[in-house]
């Protein structure tokens, strides 16, 4: 299971010796061979039988290691969008050396994310935060373009922060227990009872992961960030990176360590309606397809804290299905725009119109994501978005449950006018000769495409797998 | 009779077979589109067979399907038996006809569809036990209703929505009666059902009367029959407003009034029923009589003959129910026997239109004779089947109050003068240019007719064998025990009603002379003083409910549209408006810089471990 840590590492070690440079054509083969692999392991994982043989407890480098349900789709989710990444990167970046660099950068990711999915031990998850954060701050940057800089450059204080909050948690929690393990922080936070210095360790930490994920009012570098990253890069932090820092450690440490209180499910409930308010008004407003995108993130990220935030089982699975379609349909919808950008340049709505004629698949595809993003049926964020209203209904949340209908009905709003604006209506005169995006854009379009469809069809199977993966 | 084992096969047979059929005919192949009228002439006849196997059965069983009180809970006894079998019959015959009649036609295989549909739903409609059952067949026949005009054309399309509409009306108060009537009842198995016509009972059954009574045609929910009549097929006329329409509707008329309700003889409910049935049957031949096409003459008398039927069955007396369900069956036999001969020379002249008509009688002799027949017996002259249920019929009104007398003797004096004209105007007189050259119908055609006209006869002169056959209907509620009515003819009524035949005919002569031929013999009515005004308003239909609600419901829907629109400004504009200006402000305020948001983290976090802390 280390392995899926060490190959990556070692592989970007292997094809930088300075003796091996014949070798670095490969990477491209190489990665794309380790991602498939990575897919492939974790599909067959969904069996639980593999499961438990496959993931043993381990130590390495007194790394804590293990691995479950919730692990196995976040190995799949950032493998299949490190691939798509990969793929769609391909058209942007030319440069041999650059592209060297990028997937180097890629691998990287891979290997961090998997520690991050992977450990079980609160000093580790924050290394490798903080590994995937600062890789992510390389990405952002990597293009070397003004705003991005100026973009990242938010982001680096804000994350900062967020580490320095993280930090100061784990030395208070460290202080209390003497311990970092999971295991051992829970028990002895449930042998100690409430103590007011474990919460100010709780709220640090979950602050710290709150701006992490960008959610509101911690949000404020995102849609910066999100936006003025080059295409591919936004690909990467909408799907998975920033999903997994945030949101995903935060799902880990507040099931693991800390554990689920009412009062933290208070404090989610605000958050999560907060960022899906503000993210979906936020998005309405927006003139660029990237940056209403970015917003739209704000806004589904709520959806998935408010599902965590129901403090039930449903809700839980739901959060986790809300993630899981997150991922995949705001990666499509970053692959359009990501065509947009190379066959047209701009993603300024203002300038567009009427390409669906041009670019079929893009604008296809780009339907199926807004509308499973929206929650119609039978798109795969329907049932993920009513496992969420259910879970709240049922928590006895029905406030909030009407405001996450309501701002469903936002969100339909912004992201039609958005297809509207770019994909329908009039054919602009300067738009005539444009032709649909490249092999490489359209491909990981069709294939997330599909994705949705199919597990939005297929659900009753999905949920099943679900339950089997997390109860 | 047949083993018993087999009956509840046959039953659901009779039902799905059809049903079966249906589709069967749509998926033949427009090459051979000549066996779909075979096919559903077949099926028609094997369903017939069976019935006639299992007729004397009597026998209800029941297996669960949706639950929540909807089972397929099926009765097959004497009422319901011999209703099923007549349906059958007249599809036998219909589908007879048709066969010529639509050859070469368009959507001919979706008519043959929906009159396998329509004889399956009524079977299921009348041997179902259960009401919410019923209710199930009665709505599919609504649908076969709306497919079976709307296959005359593009005409026809509106006349089927007019009748889809009212008939969707009438059919939600049924449904609504069938819900309190079930709610009262604690049950929907119709033959545990035995409620009171009181109170709320009085409404359910006002409820269920409405789509009882509009299935059948009578007033106020006629108005569509005209219309289908020139746009819709016609054996769809013969075998749906003609006969099918009829026997289900007073069917289940006659089920509410006798079985599911007790409606008591001199109630205001049956009070009330007399008088529909007498108006019914007064305006409907009134309008009949100057009527200018063949086809349109019938179809108001198939209003009108309804409106004898529900008096009779309204009287709530032995004789007086006896004679409405024997005027059914005879009705249904004569009225579609006469739309059948208007289909025959339709068919031979192309047109139904009186005035392009005229001395068809020597081309077309054996038409004619079963147009005589009929006609004979719809005016109700001895010894046709139409005298014995219409005396029966005066003979209860008259129990009931002279006046219901008085509506049914004039309804009789003008349904004489009108068929007189209609006859006199169609098969006497000069012919016509144009029809020099017609032939009498095809075999399969006249086979129909002259076996309609021959029950003319049948029933007329054995009218004892019909009284036997609803005798069990009637005992059962009215003594509980077996009796036998015998019913005499009052010498006196019979008398009246020859001195109003004479007059009818006397009447037709005086209008001949004034009007100088068969088609304007009744322009003296049409034009004398008051009764001209009300003929030219009731002639721009001002007197069609349908019209009128459509009227009311365009000023409706101008106010709901204006509502709407106040409405739509709230949700168009006022909230895109305020969305749209939430969304800027905070897109504004998202173009500060990093310290701004690193205050607004700060307060988060401040927030968090103060609610945390605390």
């Amino acid at each position: 299971m280390s392995l899926l840590i060490v190959i990556p590492f070692f592989s970007i070690l292997v094809f930088n010796l300075p003796f091996l440079k014949t070798l670095r054509k490969a990477i491209f083969i190489w990665s794309i061979f380790l991602f498939l692999s990575q897919i492939v392991l974790s599909c067959c994982s969904i069996s639980p039988s593999f499961l438990t043989k496959f993931a043993k407890p381990l130590h390495l480098f007194n790394f804590n290691l293990n691995l479950d349900g919730l692990g196995v789709i976040m190995l799949f989710l950032s493998a299949t969008i490190l691939l798509f990444t990969l793929i769609v990167s391909h058209s942007f970046i030319k440069e041999e050396k650059r592209r060297f660099n990028f997937i180097t950068l890629l691998l990287f990711t891979l290997s961090a994310l998997n520690g991050l999915v992977m450990v079980r031990d609160i000093f580790s998850l924050y290394i490798f935060v903080e590994i995937t954060a600062i890789i992510s701050y390389v990405l952002i940057a990597f293009d070397k373009d003004m705003r991005a800089m100026s973009a990242v450059f938010k982001y680096v204080i804000l994350s900062t922060v967020a580490s320095i909050l993280m930090v100061s948690s784990i030395a208070i929690v460290l202080l209390l227990t003497g311990d970092t393990n999971f295991t051992v922080i829970y028990e002895a936070l449930h042998m100690s009872g409430v103590n007011p210095l474990m919460m100010l360790a709780l709220s640090l930490f979950v602050c710290g992961l709150f701006i992490k994920a960008g959610l509101v009012p911690f949000h404020g570098w995102l849609p910066e960030v999100y936006s003025y990253s080059s295409a591919s890069v936004s690909i990467l932090l909408a799907g998975i990176l920033s999903k997994a820092l945030g949101v995903y450690t935060l799902i880990r440490v507040l099931k693991n360590v800390f554990g689920l209180t009412s009062q933290i499910g208070t404090i989610l409930l605000v958050v999560g309606t907060a960022s899906i308010l503000i993210g979906a008004f936020g998005a309405l407003a927006q003139k660029n397809f990237k940056k209403m995108l970015a917003y739209s993130s704000i806004s589904q990220v709520g959806y998935i804290i408010v599902g965590l935030a129901s403090l039930n089982p449903l809700g839980f699975i739901g959060a986790v299905f809300h993630f899981f379609n997150h991922s995949i349909f705001k990666s499509l919808l970053f692959v359009n725009s990501a065509g947009l950008e190379k066959e047209i340049g701009t993603t300024d709505m203002a300038h567009l119109g009427g390409l669906s004629k041009r670019m079929p698949i893009t604008a296809t595809t780009s339907v199926l994501g807004i509308l499973s993003a929206a929650g119609i049926p039978p798109l795969a964020g329907f049932w993920s978005k009513l496992l969420i209203i259910i879970a709240l209904f049922v928590s006895g949340h029905y406030v909030y449950g009407i405001i996450a209908i309501f701002a469903s009905v936002l969100t339909l709003a912004y992201l039609l006018s958005m297809q509207r604006m770019v994909f329908f209506g009039k054919l602009n005169e300067k738009f005539i000769s444009v032709k649909e995006a490249g092999f490489s854009i359209v491909l990981p379009a069709i294939i997330l495409g599909a994705i949705i469809v199919g597990v939005g069809v297929l659900y009753p199977l999905v949920f099943k797998a679900l339950i089997l993966l997390l109860a | 009779m047949i083993n018993n084992a087999y009956l509840p096969l046959s039953l659901t047979l009779i039902i799905a077979l059809p049903l079966v059929a249906s589709a069967l005919v749509l998926l033949i192949p427009t090459r051979w589109k000549s066996i779909k009228g075979l096919v559903s002439f077949t099926v028609a006849l094997v369903t017939l067979l069976i019935s006639i196997l299992i007729y004397r059965n009597n026998f209800s069983f029941s297996f669960p399907w949706i639950g929540f009180g909807l089972d397929i809970s099926l009765r097959l006894y004497p009422f319901s038996a011999f209703i099923v079998t007549a349906a059958q019959g007249f599809a036998v015959l219909v589908s007879l006809f048709s066969i010529k009649f639509m050859e070469g036609r368009e959507h001919e295989g979706q008519f043959y569809s929906y009159l396998l549909i329509t004889l399956g739903l009524t079977s299921g409609a009348v041997l179902a036990d259960n009401l919410l059952l019923l209710l199930f067949f009665w709505e599919g026949l609504l649908l076969v209703l709306f497919g079976m005009i709307a296959v005359g054309g593009k005409e026809a399309f509106r006349s089927a929505t007019k009748a889809f509409i009212i008939n969707g009306v009438t059919d939600l108060c049924m449904m609504s009666g069938i819900l309190l009537a079930g709610y009262l009842a604690h049950t929907f198995i119709i033959s545990k059902m035995n409620l009171p016509a009181t109170g709320l009972g009085a409404l359910a059954f006002v409820l269920i009367m409405i789509g009882a009574i509009s299935k059948s045609g009578s007033m106020p929910f006629h108005t569509w029959i005209p219309d289908a009549a020139l746009a819709a097929p016609l054996p769809f006329m013969a075998f749906v407003p003609g006969a099918i329409e009829k026997l289900i509707g007073i069917y289940f008329l006659t089920r509410i009034t006798l079985d599911i309700f007790k409606l008591s003889a001199g109630s205001t409910l049956s009070v009330l029923l007399m008088w529909i049935g007498g108006l019914t049957l007064l305006f409907a031949v009134m309008m009949a009589l100057i009527q200018k096409n063949y086809k349109r003459l019938l179809s108001y008398h198939a209003i009108s003959q309804v409106g004898y039927m529900i008096l009779g069955v309204g009287t709530a007396v032995p004789i007086g129910i006896i004679g409405g369900l024997f005027h059914m069956i005879n009705n249904a036999i004569y009225k579609s026997g006469l739309f059948l001969t208007a289909g025959s020379v339709e068919k031979q002249t192309g047109t139904t239109s009186l005035e392009e008509l005229g001395g068809l009688g020597r081309k077309m002799p054996i038409t004619f004779i079963c147009f005589l027949i009929t006609a004979l017996s719809i005016s109700g002259v001895w010894p046709f089947n139409g005298f014995f249920s219409k005396e029966y019929i005066y003979d209860a009104a008259i129990g009931k109050g002279l006046i219901f007398y008085v509506m049914a003797a004039l309804g009789s004096f003008f349904t004489a003068a009108s068929f007189l004209k209609l006859g006199h105007a169609a098969f006497l007189g000069k012919l016509q240019e144009r029809n020099q050259k017609i032939k009498e119908s095809s075999v399969s055609m006249l086979i129909p007719m002259i076996v309609l006209a021959a029950f003319c006869i049948f029933f007329g002169l054995y009218n004892s064998v019909a009284v036997k056959i609803f005798e069990p209907i009637v005992q059962a509620s009215y003594t509980g025990k077996e009796t036998h009515f015998i019913f005499n003819i009052s010498p006196m009524l019979a008398a009246i009603t020859g001195i109003i035949l004479a007059l009818a005919v006397l009447n037709h002569l005086l209008g001949v002379k004034l009007g100088k031929d068969g088609l304007h013999a009744s322009d003296h009515i049409r034009n004398a003083p008051i009764i001209s005004w009300i003929y030219t308003k009731a002639e721009k239909r001002w007197f069609d409910p349908y019209e009128i609600a459509m009227k009311l419901l365009k000023v409706f829907s101008a106010i709901l549209l204006w509502i709407d629109r106040r409405v739509n400004w709230i949700s168009d504009v006022f909230m895109v408006k305020v969305s749209y200006s939430i969304g800027s402000a905070i897109r504004r305020v998202h173009l500060a810089n990093y310290p701004v948001y690193l205050i607004w983290g700060i307060l988060g976090f401040a927030a968090v471990t103060l609610f945390l802390i605390h």
